[in-house]
C-alpha cells in the first residue's frame, strides 16, 4: 500500500511535468506545419513533420540504450543541472511575462511570420515544396527534442519512462485533436500560464535529482517534489509581483 | 547540414543561453557537492543549498533582466 502510494506520488509529477511541457512544445510544432500547410499544402508540411519524427525515433533508439551504461548518481546529477537550467529558463520568462516586460507568447503572430517568412524565401527558390517541408522538419524535430529531454529528465532519474512518456502522449494527442478540429494556430492555449507550471516543475525536479545524486536526498523522499514545487511556486509568483511595479512604471 | 546547425545552436542557446546563470548554478551545486562530501551527516544542508540557491538565481536572473528592460 505504502509502496502504491510512494509510486503514485512520484508518477503522478512526472506524468504532469511532461504532459504540460509537451503541451507547449507540440503547439509551438503545431503552428509551424499549420503556416507551411496553409503556404504550400498539407503534403511537404506532413513530409518534414513525419521525416522529423523518423529522425527522433533515431535518435531515442540510439540514446536511449546507452542511459543505461551511466551510473545512476550521475545521471540524477547531469539530468537535475539540465533541469534546472530548462526550468529556471522557462521560469525566468515566465514571471517576466507575469509582470509585463516581456510580450507574451503569441501563436497568432508566430503563425502569420512563419508564412512570410516561408513565403519570401520560396519566392527565390525553385524547391518551394522543399523549403517548406525543411521549416516543418527543422520544427518537429527541435520541439520533439525538447520533448524527449523532458521524458528523458523527469523519468530516467527513477524509472518513470512510461509514465512520463505517456505524459508526452497524451500532449501529442490532445494537441493534435485540437489542432485538427478548429484548424487554426491554437492561440487560446494560456501557454504563459503553462510554462509558468511547466518552469516550476522542471525546477523542483531538477532541485530534487541534482540532491539525490549528491547523495543528499530530501526528508520524506518523494513527497518533498509537491514542497519543492510550492516553493518554486511562491517563490516564482512574489518575483511577478516584485516586477510588476517596475513594468507599471516603465508603461506610464 | 545548415538545419542540423541551427538545430543545435537552438538546443545549446536553451540550456546556456544565460551564462550568468549557467555558471551561477555549476557553482551552487559544486558548494552542494562539496558540503555533501565534507559534511555527510548534514546532507540536508547541501539540498537545502541548491534549493535556496536556485531560488536566489531565479531572482538575481529576473532583477537583472529588469534592470536592462529599464534601461
Amino acid at each position: 500500500m505504502t509502496t502504491g502510494m510512494i509510486a503514485w506520488t512520484t508518477a503522478a509529477p512526472a506524468v504532469g511535468a511532461a504532459f504540460v511541457a509537451s503541451t507547449v512544445e507540440v503547439v509551438e510544432a503545431f503552428t509551424i506545419i499549420l503556416a507551411v500547410a496553409t503556404l504550400r499544402g498539407w503534403r511537404p508540411a506532413l513530409t518534414g513533420a513525419v521525416a522529423a519524427l523518423g529522425a527522433l525515433a533515431v535518435i531515442v533508439a540510439a540514446l536511449g540504450p546507452a542511459l543505461n551504461l551511466v551510473p545512476l548518481r550521475v545521471l540524477q546529477i547531469a539530468i537535475g543541472i539540465l533541469l534546472l537550467l530548462f526550468g529556471l529558463g522557462w521560469l525566468r520568462k515566465a514571471v517576466l511575462r507575469g509582470a509585463g516586460l516581456m510580450a507574451l507568447h503569441d501563436e497568432d503572430a508566430i503563425f502569420e511570420r512563419e508564412r512570410t517568412r516561408i513565403g519570401d524565401e520560396v519566392k527565390s527558390a525553385r524547391a518551394a515544396d522543399g523549403i517548406a517541408a525543411l521549416a516543418s522538419f527543422k520544427a518537429v524535430l527541435l520541439e520533439g527534442l525538447e520533448v524527449v529531454f523532458i521524458v528523458l529528465a523527469v523519468g530516467a532519474g527513477r524509472g518513470l519512462m512510461i509514465p512520463a512518456s505517456i505524459g508526452a502522449l497524451a500532449a501529442f494527442l490532445v494537441v493534435m485533436a485540437a489542432g485538427l478540429l478548429i484548424h487554426k494556430p491554437l492561440a487560446r492555449v494560456p501557454e504563459n500560464t503553462l510554462k509558468f507550471l511547466v518552469g516550476v516543475m522542471l525546477s523542483a525536479f531538477g532541485v530534487f535529482w541534482t540532491s539525490e545524486g549528491l547523495g543528499a536526498p530530501w526528508p520524506g523522499g518523494d513527497f518533498a517534489l509537491f514542497g519543492l514545487v510550492a516553493v518554486f511556486a511562491v517563490a516564482a509568483l512574489a518575483l511577478v509581483a516584485m516586477v510588476r511595479p517596475r513594468a507599471e512604471a516603465m508603461a506610464a | 547540414m545548415n538545419v542540423i546547425g541551427e538545430v543545435l545552436e537552438e538546443l545549446w542557446s536553451m540550456f546556456v543561453g544565460d551564462r550568468r546563470l549557467t555558471l551561477l548554478l555549476l557553482l551552487v551545486v559544486a558548494i552542494g557537492a562539496a558540503l555533501a562530501v565534507l559534511l555527510p551527516r548534514l546532507h540536508i544542508l547541501a539540498a537545502a543549498l541548491i534549493l535556496v540557491g536556485a531560488v536566489a538565481i531565479l531572482a538575481d536572473s529576473v532583477f537583472q533582466a529588469a534592470r536592462k528592460a529599464r534601461r
